[in-house]
């Protein structure tokens, strides 16, 4: 049993995305920096966001949407798609260095400090959270 | 030998050299490399790929962010390299690059230098 998601707040930064992941990226680290996230944990929190954000691009059939908010506590980045992921375990697993694909959520998972992935017929929701108070 | 692919996002810039008497193939990958992009990416690789070099340095220096599918293009024609008796190295990626080779132990794969130069020698 997963606990419910927290509910999202009032105050955050949207975008909605196809193809221009540069924009995901750029609107990411510049969210990261304000909260106060030190330099290397923004290139993980980039890093992390564009790897599901290129799920999207591949698999999701409309818009992806991204959120992100932050509170004294962590900064939260929220990738919502119509795509659904089968795999409860996806990206827990380390793939081959050389593997065609595969490494996309696996990083995700090394890099941020928390992943919580809903997926069902109607969706996928992942959110990365980054804690502020270690970094 | 040279051409430009892309204005915006991804600049490839190709250039045949020499040292010391050795010729190699030096692309020049510059902006941001990612699932987007990344048959650009490919298409490069695969023509320099083909002429056979003994040498290919990819100069990372310009290049900002590549995520885990442009990282597989590049390690595609790694494979392709080796399997012809040719060699690969990286050279100055930038801290976001460098998490990612390292993230993905591809650093191991493919040798990584902090100059052309140092690469061309070897």
């Amino acid at each position: 049993m997963s606990t419910e998601p927290s509910p999202v707040p009032d105050a955050m930064t949207t975008l909605t995305f196809t193809t221009d992941l540069s924009a995901v990226r750029a609107m990411v680290a510049s969210h990261a920096r304000q909260a106060g996230l030190s330099a290397a944990r923004v290139i993980d929190l980039v890093l992390a966001v564009s790897e599901v954000a290129a799920n999207t691009f591949r698999h999701a059939r409309s818009a992806g949407t991204l959120d992100i908010w932050h509170d004294a506590d962590e900064i939260v980045c929220q990738i919502t798609d119509d795509g659904f992921i089968s795999d409860p375990l996806v990206g827990t697993r380390r793939p081959a260095v050389d593997a065609m694909g595969g490494h996309g959520l696996w990083l995700v998972n090394q890099v941020c400090d928390r992943v919580d992935l809903r997926s069902d017929q109607t969706g996928t929701t992942i959110r990365l959270h980054m804690f502020l108070r270690t970094s | 030998m040279w051409y430009n692919k892309g204005v915006d996002l991804l600049t490839l810039t190709v250039t045949a050299r020499e040292s010391a008497g050795q010729p190699y193939t030096l692309v020049i990958i510059s902006g941001e490399a990612d699932v987007t992009n990344r048959e650009d990416l490919r298409t490069v690789l695969d023509e320099e790929v083909a002429q056979r070099p003994s040498t290919m340095i990819l100069d990372l220096a310009g290049l900002r962010f590549m995520d885990s599918s442009a990282l597989h293009v590049i390690l595609q024609a790694n494979r392709a390299l080796d399997r012809q008796g040719g060699m690969m190295a990286l050279v100055a990626p930038q801290e976001a690059v460098a998490k990612m080779l390292r993230l993905t132990t591809a650093d191991r794969l493919v040798p990584v230098f902090g100059t052309v130069e140092d690469a061309a020698a070897g």
